[in-house]
């Protein structure tokens, strides 16, 4: 799950505060960035995923 | 006042609609891509609505297969999806797999009355075809309450040709009372309520399973006499025609009309922009500058979809661009904010997707800007 991506928060421009997950994959080889960005909803799967990699011991990044 | 008579066939045919509960069981709707695509461990890579798992040390390919005018015949369907090995895997770790899922929204299994003792028989049905013969297995999952597993054997019997495979789903499969029972229930909502698995290589950890009988182990998804189909760079794989339905029996596969399959698909997963279809200059969305920098933008869904969707982006240096003002500035990729809705995203761009310039207030709108770019929306199970 997640191999090789980095994972850190999207800071909000209107308010600051972090507001989606950004699931950065590795490029391909053409130099394309695939990417999720994921809303913090309970019914989201993307986020169900994330909730049990963070379980499994790893971080979210902070936003930059 | 006139009144019209409705025949009694055609009034017991639309009780029929909607009888398949799988969703693209013809394999016409390959929204993210329907050419040669590496399997990926955990992804959605080209048919809609069926997700790969492909954990082991050998490689391959899936992509959407038009059939011939003999397949057709035989099958009555134009398309399927075709498998390929191109890196070989002869001994499995017993951790180590190859399946693809297709999930069912828990809401859409309220007729099954699983959980209680009315439950329904059902029958999946479905064409294979593969060069390697010998016994597969599907896995019927049941979530909510306490998740269930029922594995069930098929067998490809003819190398290269066309098998309709049908398997029955009773209830109290193995004289087991699982389903009957209360942890039987699937919760009407909208998250998993039955999964359907097709193997095509389980390691040890998985083939604990007795071939048609409940269970609550939830490794004991496959059985031991699981092929591995991954044991050759000549192995292939074709399946269509997959129909999911109440009955002991399979009944004549239900095609939908091509626009009505697309937006059942579109529930899960849409696409906003896809530059490779045209080039670069796919439209996106207009918006407005909320600051010097940020540039908020809004997409009203074709779909509602089934819960507030992940922004699934192909971008990279340069990817988009956003014209306001007279000018433009080229950016990278895009963010969605915390208003997610099942009904419209709200997204931006800013510093952190490489975004800068323009005047707050001003209006503006963006499009893609590189024929690799694509955005879309993903609510998928």
């Amino acid at each position: 799950m997640f191999e090789g991506c980095t994972i850190k928060y999207n800071k909000s421009p209107m308010t600051g505060k972090n507001c989606s997950i950004q699931v950065t994959y590795p490029a391909d080889s053409d130099g394309t960035v695939k990417s999720l960005s994921v809303p913090m909803k309970p019914d989201n799967t993307d986020y169900q995923e994330i909730l049990e990699w963070v379980d499994a011991g790893n971080t979210i990044e902070e936003a930059d | 006042m006139s009144q019209t008579k409705v025949e009694a066939p055609f009034v017991a045919n639309n009780f029929a609609h909607f009888k398949n509960l799988v969703i693209n069981g013809d394999f016409r709707v390959f929204q993210r891509a329907s050419g040669s695509t590496a399997i990926g461990n955990g992804t959605y890579s080209t048919a809609d609505r069926y997700k790969t798992q492909f954990s082991n040390d050998g490689a391959g390919t899936t992509q959407q297969y038009t059939m011939t005018d003999a397949d057709r015949a035989t099958t009555g369907h134009s398309f399927a999806w075709q498998w390929d090995v191109t890196t070989a895997d002869t001994s499995l770790a017993a951790g180590q797999l190859a399946y693809f899922r297709h999930f069912i929204e828990a809401q859409n299994c309220s007729g099954l009355a699983y959980g209680s003792s009315a439950a329904k028989t059902l029958t999946l049905s479905f064409w294979v075809k593969s060069s390697k013969t010998g016994t597969y297995c599907c896995t019927i999952e049941k979530h909510d309450s306490t998740t269930y597993n029922l594995p069930l054997e098929y067998t490809i019997s003819s190398a290269d040709t066309w098998e309709f495979k049908t398997l029955v789903v009773s209830p109290t499969a193995g004289s087991t009372s699982l389903i009957t029972g209360s942890g039987g229930d699937i919760a009407q909502d909208n998250g998993k309520g039955i999964t359907l698995y097709w193997w095509l290589a389980a390691g040890s950890d998985y083939t604990g399973g007795t071939n048609n009988t409940w269970t609550s182990n939830t490794n004991h998804l496959a059985t031991t006499n699981q092929v591995n189909w991954l044991d050759s760079t000549s192995n292939d794989w074709f399946i269509t025609g997959i129909q999911f339905e109440i009955g002991d029996q399979a009944t004549d596969f239900e095609h939908l009309p091509f626009d009505v399959q697309l937006q059942r698909c579109m529930r899960y997963y849409q696409k906003i922009a896809d530059a490779s279809h045209g080039g670069a200059g796919d439209a996106i969305s207009g918006g407005t500058h909320y600051s010097g920098t940020a540039v908020y933008l809004t997409t009203i869904f074709h779909v509602p979809m089934r819960a507030e969707p992940s922004m699934a982006v192909s971008g990279g240096t340069n990817y988009f661009i956003r014209y306001s003002n007279g000018g433009n500035d080229q950016f990278d990729s895009l963010a969605i904010d915390d208003s997610a809705s099942p009904h419209l995203f709200e997204f931006f761009a800013s510093s952190g997707q490489n975004h800068s310039g323009g005047t707050a207030g001003h209006g503006c709108f963006i499009r893609t800007n590189n024929s690799a770019a694509k955005v879309a929306a993903d609510a998928e199970l």
